[in-house]
């Protein structure tokens, strides 16, 4: 394979790492501070692709992306804080089957709900900036290059609220110990509300960016969720670092497994194998922490 | 009275559900075909009874997921997989292969057992959650093939057009033969949870620490039933192909798995027969709402919001839910008490009769010689990170010795217990039991070996009954629990009736075991350790909060059991006058360590022994 080839397939999966990884991070927030595989998480990213794709279209061209965009992290989160207050609040602590049931079916009132008010065809919006580079032949799109920085910020920035400031000072406490954080005077009870409203939240900025690169439906929720899984599980639930390495890893499999004529039609299946061997070696991920018994 | 009738409302109840299920399906197309006459074509019998087919396939795939989900707790995303499985095996042999469809539906449930076989082996490598995760891996990689593999699979376009032979090829025959199947296999499973297997699956559910314990390997169990789950669900995909005529990649998809989740759920799980109603409702309800013009895009919300409903209105979690019926039939029907409300009053160890406890068929005498070495630990040693749980302890028990551990909180105690049996692997030294090292042997292979243990926090079944807690331990002891048939609940029933009786439980018998009062569950907990039949057992506390009379009683019996059965006790105990009224032989831990040993007399003039008491009293006065 020539290097500008190489480049390219390397930039292909790392764009797709992108927007997977913000997702992933997202979920893996939500996992590692209130333990809740939360199978809603690709219906927050479903709903944020639609509403930045009716309103972008709406106010036209590349100037209504921005403000379209922040609407949909926020109805996304949003939508996150009354999942949080009337679903998971009940069902925090309870075995996994009830905890998976209960989001499954806020999923399923959501693709509903999203069915009836977006309609059943597919969607598509304009980038916010369009245009190419060239590098050693290949053309790039300055979206995808785009996508990539706004994942290294999202991580960034993901990093510095968890280990730089007093709400991640606390939300990393809540892992460890919630019961001792809650005698210490911190209101675990808004905290878990706000941590869930930052991984809606995440969602949606990952279904926003990937709005455009895609045509948006009504199936996009289960099938990111299932690559999310993939990348949290891979990289250790709960670790923000470990979802930024997994993203890496499933994008660039997904990418070059796709070139090659002997794998192409297998690419997505190497993902779950990876996931197999993984959690069979390492249930606890590439960079989790094995759960306590 | 006629005697025929079963004797108690629930299984009455029960008996009349399966009487009207039976009724229902056998009469729907003599029904569908009346109608149609009576409305002159409006309504078409053949679509309803090819409707009727669907439910009937859909209940056996559903409780084929029940049996994993109901009977042992597994979330599987992978149960798709082995439906879809079915399917293709079905269609591909008849398509490739030319092979009759009944001999490919044969086929099905065999292929299906291999693919679960294989996945469940590696799946349950991990535990809860990473376990569904692991499921959820295998079941896209499944997916991946059958969705890209064109050449054999046909691919995303699936496999369509079967050759279905003429007599089952019209809708009425097609339909008795797919219930006489699902009846057939249903059967079957009903055979299998009744049995000793099946009771070794409520007890891993209930409790997989305590199931361990009794002598169960959990993950062979674990491994079996999820392979039988897949095998049968391949026969309920076989059986969709040969209704349906197609075989489809999507069939494998992940979040296919949310159908028999459903549907168990709107039967109610954790009952036999629910996942048929359910399928019922599902396949009713979703006809109704994809071919009304108003209402078509509402089915998914319509299904959430019913799942939503029940998960939320359990607050106790899913299994609460046939409890939270018969409270709420409780209500309408004033006139029949509500057994399953009723709780014990903590009496049980006052009733005990020593006496009748001690002469009970139910706990084996082992033949043992006194005095001779039985359980010996050389330099054993615990470390969790820097903490230092136990230090290199060397202790031997002797048969039929009654060996008291004694040390302030955080001494070490539990952790030396739980390294005997297996719980925790020392971080050195070795541990020999008659003779045989079983040094980081699993926890039920050491049971299995004559170690049985009593938890110092009550560890029991808590949704069984209090006599089923009894017999399970028993059969599972005595290595029954492998037996595939027979009925579990009428094995060992007198001998553990004989025991419950004797230390007072016997009135709360076919009470769930969870409803009982603290001090009644520390009965059951001492009696499960008694009728495993082991001949050393450890007791943890086993008199922590009882009353000073209960304990009275619970050591005298204790004693007892253990003079005239020749058992040899090791126990772990603050009340310092059961140690010196109890033990031949005391032990005193300190930090980890072994600080000294010797008869009670000895260790009670003991000035360290003193001091380290009296050590742990000031800084408890301190601190108040």
């Amino acid at each position: 394979m020539d290097p500008g080839k190489f480049l390219l397939f390397t930039m292909g999966g790392l764009a797709d790492a992108a927007y997977l990884f913000i997702v992933a991070a997202g979920l893996s927030l939500v996992f590692g501070a209130l333990r809740v595989i939360n199978m809603a998480h690709g219906s927050l990213y479903m709903v944020a692709a639609f509403v930045v794709v009716v309103v972008a279209n709406q106010l036209g061209g590349g100037i209504g992306f921005l403000p379209a965009l922040l609407l949909a992290v926020l109805v996304a989160a949003l939508v996150g804080v009354v999942i949080e207050i009337v679903v998971l609040k009940r069902i925090y602590g309870q075995e996994h089957l009830v905890q998976l049931l209960a989001t499954y079916a806020v999923s399923l009132v959501i693709a509903g709900g999203v069915r009836i008010v977006f309609g059943v065809n597919y969607r598509i919006v304009a980038a916010p900036i369009s245009g190419h580079v060239s590098v050693l032949g290949y053309n790039y799109s300055l979206y995808s290059l785009l996508m990539i920085g706004a994942a290294v910020l999202i991580a960034a920035g993901v990093w510095l609220l968890m280990f730089r400031t007093p709400l991640g000072r606390n939300i990393r406490a809540a892992v460890s110990d919630p019961e001792l954080l809650n005698a210490s005077g911190v209101n675990v009870t808004r905290l878990y509300t706000i941590v869930f409203a930052i991984g809606a939240g995440l969602a949606g900025l990952g279904g926003v960016i990937v709005a455009p690169s895609q045509a948006v439906n009504g199936t996009m929720d289960t099938d990111v969720l299932v690559l999310a899984f993939a990348i949290s599980v891979i990289g250790g639930l709960g670790s923000i670092i470990g979802s930024a390495v997994g993203a890496v890893i499933v994008g660039l499999v997904i990418s070059f497994g796709l070139v090659n004529p002997v794998t192409n039609n297998f690419a997505l299946a190497f993902v779950f194998i990876i996931m197999v061997v993984v959690l069979t070696i390492r249930p606890w991920g590439l960079f989790g922490t094995p759960e306590q018994t | 009275m006629t005697r025929w009738l079963p004797a108690s409302a629930g299984d009455r109840v029960r008996w009349a559900a399966v009487a009207v299920l039976a009724i229902v399906a056998v009469s729907i197309p003599p029904v569908a075909n009346w109608y149609e006459d009576f409305t002159l074509g409006d309504f078409s019998s053949k679509f309803a009874i090819f409707l009727a087919s669907s439910a009937v396939v859909l209940a056996l795939w559903a409780m084929s997921y029940n049996l994993m989900l109901g009977y042992t707790g597994m979330v599987s995303f992978a149960h798709a997989a082995y439906f879809g499985i079915g399917a293709y095996v079905v269609a591909l042999g008849s398509k490739h292969f030319h092979l009759p469809v009944l001999e490919a539906l044969v086929l099905s449930p065999v292929i299906g057992a291999a693919f679960g076989l294989v996945s469940g082996i590696i799946a349950l490598r991990a535990a809860r959650l990473y376990f569904s995760l692991l499921t959820l891996a295998i079941s896209q990689v499944l997916f991946a093939i059958a969705y890209q593999w064109y050449s054999f699979t046909g691919g995303d376009n699936g496999v369509h057009g079967l050759d279905i032979p003429d007599a089952i090829s019209t809708y009425a025959p097609q339909y008795f033969f797919v219930l006489g199947v699902t009846v057939f296999c249903v059967l079957l499973m009903y055979g299998l949870v009744r049995s000793p297997w099946g009771a070794a699956l409520l007890a891993i559910r209930e409790n997989r620490e305590r199931a361990r314990s009794i002598g169960i390997n959990v993950k062979r169990y674990e491994v079996s039933v999820y392979t039988i789950a897949a095998a049968f669900a391949a026969v309920a995909g076989g059986l969709f192909a040969i209704v349906q005529q197609y075989a489809q990649p999507e069939m494998l998809y992940w979040t296919e798995n949310a159908t028999p989740v459903v549907i168990t759920l709107l039967g109610g799980l954790g009952t036999f027969l629910g996942p048929a109603v359910g399928a019922l409702i599902y396949v009713v309800l979703q006809q109704y709402i994809t071919t009304s013009s108003t209402f078509k895009l509402y089915f998914d919300i319509t299904l959430g919001v019913i799942v939503l409903a029940i998960v939320l209105a359990a607050p106790g979690g899913l299994v609460s839910l046939p409890a939270l019926f018969m409270r709420l039939r409780g209500r309408f029907r004033r006139g029949e008490p509500d057994q399953a409300v009723a709780e014990s009053r903590g009496e049980a160890i006052r009733m005990l009769d020593v006496q009748k406890a001690v002469l009970a068929e139910a706990i084996h005498a082992a033949e043992l010689e006194t005095g001779a070495g039985l359980l010996k630990l050389e330099g054993v040693s615990k470390r969790f990170g820097g903490l230092r749980a136990v230090e290199d302890v060397s202790l031997e028990v002797r048969q039929g010795d009654r060996h008291a551990i004694i040390g302030p909180n955080g001494a070490g105690k539990s952790t030396l217990f739980n390294l005997i049996t297996g719980r925790l692997k020392p971080s050195s030294g070795r541990i020999w039991f008659e003779g045989r090292e079983i040094t980081g042997k699993p926890v039920h292979s050491i049971a299995r070996a004559g170690i049985g243990r009593a938890f110092q926090i009550t560890s029991i079944f808590p949704r069984l009954t209090v006599r089923e807690n009894l017999q399970y331990a028993m059969l599972a002891h005595r290595g029954l629990t492998a037996r595939p048939f027979g009925i579990a609940s009428r094995i060992f029933r007198d001998e553990a009736m004989t025991l419950l009786e004797a230390v007072g439980l016997g009135a709360y018998a076919d009470l769930p075991a969870g409803q009982l009062s603290h001090g009644d569950q520390r009965a059951i907990e001492l009696a499960i350790s008694l009728a495993l039949g082991s001949k050393l057992i450890l007791l943890d506390e086993p008199t922590a909060g009882m009353s000073p009379f209960e304990t009275q009683k619970a050591m005298e019996l204790v004693r007892r059991i253990a003079t005239e059965r020749k058992l040899t006790l090791l126990f772990s105990e603050h009340d310092m006058e059961v140690v010196f009224g109890t033990a031949r032989t005391v032990t005193v831990m300190h930090q980890g360590r072994i600080l000294v040993q010797g008869t009670p007399e000895q260790v009670r003039r003991n000035p360290e022994v003193q001091k380290v008491y009296l050590g742990e009293l000031d800084v408890e006065e301190f601190s108040a």
